[in-house]
């Protein structure tokens, strides 16, 4: 029921919404779609170049066309153990911390506050943190593995091992949510089933699979959803902290090079927005794919729950 | 009588080691987040000789001086000026605009007020907005202007969301109540609602700030021109100049890093509320 006024007053909301949401079409949901349209063109990042229609041409080149489509194929490969690394350590370590800040603990609070605050300090100063953090030359790990009679280049290192510090930055800086939400989650676990338990004589273990992890259900969707879909998109930590580097790129980033020119050793693309446009579908139907695969999974679990 | 006290000192036990076990477990992580910022501290106040004698040996020479030299030669009082008025500008246009979408949403109060938030909360599924946006800038004449830059800022579904899920909270009985007073739609949404949904509007303008504040991909793509970059793009330019030389960098990413962490902890309440809005109701 609307309670202020008919006629033309019942105008009054739908005029006050319009620009809210003519923000949104025009910003957001309109070039969201728009990028299957263009993925069908030859458009580039220069202004006033004619765009052209090429049919497939953009995602026949990015899948199957020589070198370059076996470079495309192993960053997409690349994007998904970086997703599953991610989203399995930062999700288990995000629950484990979660659990022993739950506890009456002293200093719990400076805990949950020196965990969380990476994820306010974002890309840039993460990564340059962590680049000094892994200077090579006698930057303190390089002198814990010294002690070892180890030495290592880390981010200027071999592919993967770069690519391995990559993720355990990313972890590091993003634990933080995980750990939040799962907190939020135990807070709304009643103390009376931990009691209740206790006096069945369960011990932790059982405790943990009886009642905190069916309990904590909300929380564990959430987290594995944000952390799966995060871990697809992000890649502005590889801009910071090794560049756009051969054997070391993601899907996101390669996005980003092949739309807005970015030289890798002796390869300089070009402003290929169509081809971007191409990829970028790549990535949704990766992301629309994985997403909706494992809320299948957690939905059905979910009823197996309750039902 | 010792099988009762046997049985009741073993848990006991396990309870002292398990707290053991936690401290250790916390304090070993706590360094995995204090040594990297330990260590930023420690080389801003280095000079460049004794870092490359000894990178991790303490400062004890305080070189204070590096942040005096980062602050001169980075130009970033324009850079956090300019970062200032995009996250400013850009959260007051779509935390205003936001307020009248996501009443008439939470009340039902237009038509397809569901479909509508359905196109909310899909938002992080849709695929990326990145080339037609810049096309659509491109083709308006904003590119490396900062009007184009501040727009691409105007909207955030997760903040709409936030919004409209407190709003549902409002008792219905408040807008009859006001509407029979003679409170017109736009007075009652403005200065009832508003006031009324505080600290969600708190928590969106600090989430969406600080991800205007931290952005670092669009100021690349989008500003070309060095007066218009914000402390991000900054930032980088700065350590592709002095990035050999480790405490000038170090200082100018403490200086940058010690507000955001002050900030952190005034905010903490907000910026924890709106992470973890809808993670529990799932």
């Amino acid at each position: 029921m609307y309670h202020f006024g008919r006629g033309r007053a019942r105008w009054v909301p739908y005029l006050l919404l319009l620009p809210g949401v003519l923000a949104y079409f025009i910003m957001a949901v309109g070039p969201s779609l728009a990028t299957t349209v263009f993925s069908f063109t030859d458009a580039s990042g220069l202004p006033n170049a004619p765009v052209n229609w090429v049919g497939l041409d953009n995602y026949e080149e990015f899948l199957f066309l020589g070198q370059a489509a076996r470079d495309n194929l192993n960053a997409v490969g690349r994007t998904l153990v970086f997703c599953f690394f991610v989203t399995t350590i930062q999700f288990a370590l995000g629950l484990v911390v979660a659990i022993i800040l739950n506890q009456k603990l002293r200093g719990r609070n400076f805990f949950r506050t020196l965990y969380f605050m990476p994820v306010i300090l974002g890309a840039v100063i993460q990564g340059l943190i962590w680049t000094l953090f892994l200077y090579p030359l006698g930057g303190p790990l390089a002198q814990i593995l010294g002690t070892f009679g180890l030495r290592s280049e880390f981010l200027g290192g071999p592919p993967t091992e770069a690519f391995a510090w990559v993720i355990v930055v990313q972890i590091w800086a993003n634990m933080g949510v995980t750990m939040i939400i799962f907190l939020a989650g135990l807070q709304t676990i009643s103390e009376e089933y931990y009691e209740a338990a206790r006096i069945d004589g369960a011990n932790a273990w059982q405790v943990f699979t009886n009642v905190t992890w069916p309990l904590l259900t909300p929380s564990v969707n959430t987290n594995l959803l944000l952390n799966i879909i995060g871990s697809l998109q992000a890649w502005q930590l590889f801009l910071v902290l090794i560049g756009y580097r051969n054997g070391t790129q993601v899907l996101g980033y390669l996005i980003y090079a092949t739309g807005f020119g970015q030289t890798s050793g002796s390869v300089t693309s070009s402003f290929r927005q169509g081809y971007a446009a191409a990829a970028s579908i790549v990535m949704f139907v990766m992301v629309l794919v994985i997403g909706l695969t494992v809320q299948y999974f957690l939905r059905r679990r979910e009823e197996r729950l309750v039902g | 009588m010792s099988a009762v006290a046997n049985a009741t000192s073993r848990p006991r036990r396990n309870v002292v080691w398990g707290k053991i076990g936690s401290y250790v477990f916390l304090f070993v992580l706590a360094a995995i987040y204090l040594g990297p910022l330990l260590m930023l501290v420690n080389t801003s106040l280095k000079t460049t000789r004794t870092f490359n004698r000894n990178a991790t040996a303490p400062a004890v020479e305080m070189n204070f001086g590096n942040f005096a030299e980062a602050w001169e030669k980075a130009n970033f009082p324009q850079y956090l000026l300019n970062s200032a008025l995009y996250a400013t500008t850009a959260t007051a246009i779509f935390v205003v605009t936001s307020v009248f979408v996501a009443f008439p949403i939470a009340r039902g109060y237009v038509r397809y007020a569901g479909l509508l938030f359905t196109l909310y909360v899909i938002a992080l599924f849709l695929p990326p907005a990145l080339i037609p946006q810049f096309q659509l800038i491109l083709r308006l004449g904003l590119y490396n202007n900062p009007i184009g830059y501040i727009l691409l800022f105007i909207v955030n579904p997760i903040g709409m969301v936030i919004l409209v899920n407190y709003m549902k909270t409002i008792p219905r009985e408040l807008d009859e109540a006001a509407a029979l007073d003679g409170c017109g739609y736009f007075r009652f949404v403005w200065s009832i609602v508003v006031p009324l949904i505080r600290p969600a509007i708190a928590t969106v303008v600090v989430l969406h700030a600080i991800g205007i504040w931290n952005e670092l991909i669009l100021p690349t793509i989008y500003l070309t021109n060095k007066d218009y970059y914000p402390i991000t793009r900054g930032l980088i330019v700065f350590q592709g100049v002095y990035g050999s030389n480790w405490p000038l960098l170090a200082a100018a990413v403490l200086m940058l890093t010690l507000p955001m962490v002050v900030l952190f902890l005034v905010l903490q309440r907000y910026i924890v509320s709106g992470l973890t809005a809808g993670a529990v109701k799932g």
